[in-house]
Parts: structure tokens; sequence; C-alpha cells
């Protein structure tokens, strides 16, 4: 059982605890429904150990499956964030159509058992360009965002710091994964999990803002 | 010397990977950075709004203080005096000598016709107070009639034809009150028998210039006490509004005050 608690499995459900504590209660939808997406991933990469460590040949089909809902749910999130500075959805669209046709390429050259690696890293860029259009909104408002205690700004981060690593890592992953940290991990493990913390650090950070620090601000 | 090509494209890789982890990160630091700025700016913004809007308020009040103040002293050494002569006047009637009661009628009846007269002048005094109702140009105008009323002084005033009709009701206030700090200080300290005044527009800048051939003081030394507050109230003020104050004086010769204010 102590096989499954990974470094990135242990940040990731210490996430969704957090999650479950701060979100349960609000009362925008996509926020309150984030734990829900949090227990998927975290069933996913439970899974995708499961199959690894009993020998099945394939567990790439769990992680291409978690990909429609990541993308999905990340991309209504920056919907739901993107809605007080201008109207997104028309871009939301079209990076949806983007990442489907990219996704369909994948499944029809190699099929649903090999990582979706090229769907990935284009929804990552995606994901990074979202997040840069978030910061330029932020630069360009009227108003100025209290960073310390915004949710929005903390989520938008994690993702940044998340995706545009990960850009970095897919497209040299080739080179970096011959170097070897220790005998028994390379670099890209350090690197995924460095980002995992970020990510999921900055989540679980923009959750507490949800919960507490947000409304103490507006009363400040 | 394949395997050291191969270390130095893996050494690059690790390099560019390495900037793209850190390059998140100054990006957020940037934006942060960004936002304290703006966050200090709309501060800095929103209170000078605050003040601008209480030295609105002060400047209404003692608009209409000083309005009040006038209007005192004018009932009192005025209008006081020319209804207690007509009252003595109307007293000393003696009905069993007509002609001379006649006299005294006549004599009281034009006491009266003066003191509506000067209850009027009073009266526009106290709509110059209302500025958005009759406009800066008229305001002054009244202000300048009830100068002209002392006969001490002779006034000379022009106005420009290109001022807007719509003015800016919060300049006005302010440029009003200036002219009565203004008027306060020749009255005080000039001595002047001779003032002009000009109100023009041109360019988007609107300028008051008030001119007079008193005692004058030097410039440079701004004169001490409440004469020396009162030009800095005026060149404050007019800083509120954005424009500024040009005062040119010199001993013996006058002085004369240019108001320039962007308007409306």
């Amino acid at each position: 059982m102590l096989n499954y608690f990974t470094f990135t499995t242990t940040i990731e459900i210490l996430c969704f605890f957090v999650a479950l504590l701060c979100l349960k209660k609000d009362n925008v939808p996509m926020w309150k429904y984030f734990s829900f997406f949090l227990l998927l991933t975290c069933i996913a990469e439970l899974s995708g150990i499961y199959l690894k460590r009993n020998h099945h040949p394939y567990n790439a089909w769990v992680y291409n499956i978690l990909m429609v809902f990541e993308f999905g749910f990340v991309n209504l999130m920056f919907r739901e964030i993107g809605r007080r500075y201008a109207q997104t959805k028309t871009v939301i669209i079209c990076g949806i159509i983007l990442v489907a046709v990219f996704y369909a390429l994948d499944m029809i050259s190699h099929g649903i058992f090999v990582y979706n690696n090229l769907t990935y890293t284009v929804m990552s860029v995606i994901l990074v360009i979202y997040s840069l259009v978030y910061y330029y909104s932020i630069m360009t408002g009227d108003n100025y965002v209290r960073i310390a205690y915004s949710a929005q700004f903390w989520f938008v981060t994690g993702c940044l710091f998340y995706y545009f690593g990960e850009t970095a890592c897919d497209l040299f992953y080739d080179k970096l994964q011959t170097v070897f940290i220790t005998p028994l991990h390379t670099l890209t493990y350090y690197i995924y999990a460095i980002l995992n913390v970020l990510l999921y650090g900055c989540w679980s950070y923009s959750f507490i803002c949800r919960r507490w620090l947000e409304k103490r601000s507006e009363t400040l | 010397m394949q395997k050291m090509a191969g270390e130095e494209i893996r050494n690059t890789v690790i390099i560019a990977t390495a900037i793209f982890l850190v390059a998140p990160a100054f990006i957020v630091v940037y934006i942060s950075v960004y936002n304290n700025r703006k966050k200090r700016h709309i501060e800095e913004k929103k209170l000078m709004q605050l003040t601008f809007a209480s030295e609105l308020t002060k400047t209404q009040l003692e608009v209409q203080e000083q309005t009040m103040q006038t209007i005192g002293a004018d009932l009192h050494d005025n209008i006081g005096q020319l209804l207690s002569l007509t009252s003595q006047t109307l007293k000393s009637i003696e009905l069993d000598n007509q002609a001379k009661a006649r006299q005294k009628i006549d004599t009281s009846i034009d006491l009266t016709v003066r003191s509506i007269k000067e209850m009027r002048l009073l009266g526009h005094l106290l709509q110059g107070d209302q500025l958005v109702a009759v406009g800066l140009a008229e305001a002054i105008r009244q202000l300048i009639s009830w100068m002209e009323r002392s006969g001490k002084y002779k006034l000379v005033y022009t106005v420009g034809d290109e001022i807007p009709a719509k003015g800016n009701a919060d300049k006005d206030l302010i440029i009003f009150r200036i002219t009565q700090e203004i008027f306060n200080n020749i009255i005080k300290h000039a001595d002047a028998s001779e003032i002009t005044i000009g109100l023009d527009y041109e360019q988007g800048m609107l300028s008051l210039r008030i001119a007079d051939n008193g005692v004058g003081f030097a410039a440079d030394e701004a004169p001490p006490g409440k004469h020396g507050m009162g030009l800095q109230n005026i060149r404050k003020r007019a800083g509120i509004i954005g424009g500024e104050a040009n005062i040119n004086s010199d001993q013996g010769k006058g002085t004369q005050i240019i108001i320039s204010v962007p308007y409306p």
C-alpha cells in the first residue's frame, strides 16, 4: 500500500484534501467542483501506479483519458477567471478544437495505449498562452489585484509554472532522460517533482485564498 | 569527439530547461512589482481626489463666509444707516407744517429708494454665491458691481468672446474664491484707485488677469502674515485645478496676478 504514496501522489492527495476543506461550500460551481477534478487526478495516478506495479504492459491509456478531463477542467477554470476581463468563449472554443484535432491525430497514429505526448505539448502551450493573457489583463486593467489574497492569480501562477516547465521537459525529454542525478532517478524525475510541488502548492494556496483570504481582504 | 559533442548538447539542453523553469518566476515577479506600482498609483489618485473634494468643500464654505461677512458689514454700515436716517426723518415730521413735512417725506422716499438699491446689490452678491446658476463671468461682474458701489475704485472689466458657455462648476468655484481673495488683498493692503480685470479664453486655457495701481510689494519677498498666506493660497488653489498663478509686483508699481487654468 505504501508503494502507492510516491512524491507526486502524496502532493496530489494533500492538494485534494485542501480543496475539499476549502471549497466544499464555495458559491461558484467551477471552484466547488475543483475537488472532484483533483479526486479524478489522484485516482488516475494511483491506477497508473497499480497497472505499472502489476506488470500490465500499458498504463498510458489512463493518462490519455485523464488528459481530456484535465484540459477540459483547466479550460473551464480559465473561462471562469477570464469572464471579468473579456469575452473568452471564442478563444476557449478555438483552444479546445485545436487540442481535439491533435488528440485525434495522436489516437489515429498510435492508438490509446501510447501516451499522447504531442497533444500534451500543444495543450501546455495553449494553457501557457492563457496564463500570459491573464497577466496581461491584470496589467492593463483599471484596477489592481491584491495578489497575496487572489485565488485566481495563484491558480494561474500554478498553471504557468507547471505547463511552461512541462513544455520544456517535453521538448527536451530524450536528452534530459539520459541525465541521471541518482542511480535510480533521472533529471526529468526531479524536474517533474519540482513542477508538481509548484503546481499543487500554488493551487492549494489559491484554495486557501478562496476560502479565507479573499473575503478578509475585501473587508480591509 | 562524438562523446564530447553529445555532452555539449546535453549541457545546452539542461541550461535551456533551467531557463524555461526560471522564466515563469521572472514573469510572476514582474507582474507583482507592476501591480504594486499600479496599486500605489491608484491609491495616490484616490487621495488626490479626496483632497480635491475636501478643498472644494472648504472653498465653498469660504465663499459663503466671505459673502456673509460682506453682507453683514454692508447691512450694518450702509443699509442700517440709511434706514436709521429714514426712521429719524419720518419721526421728525410735523404734520402742522405741511411744506416742511413734504420735504422730509421726499427725503425719506429718497433714502428708502437708496436702501432698496443697496439691498438689490446685496441680492446680486448672494446670487454670485450661486455660481452654477449665473456662471463665472457674471459672478465676477456682480462682485465688481459691489466694489464699484463704494466709489473708491475705478474698475474696468473685460470678458473675452471665446469663453465656453458650459463651464466647469468646480473650477468656477475655485477661480471665484481666488478672485475674492485677490479683491480682499486689494481692499486691505493695496491702497489702489484703479483695478483692471480681464477674463479670457484661448486654446483650452482660461486666464483671469487682475491688475491694480496700488502700493505693490517686492514679489520675491512675499509679504509676511496674512497677506503672504493669501498669496500662497492663491497659488495652491490654482494648482489644485491644474493651473498656475503668476504674481508680478514691485514696490510702488502695483500688482498684477494672472491665473491660468485648463478649461473647462
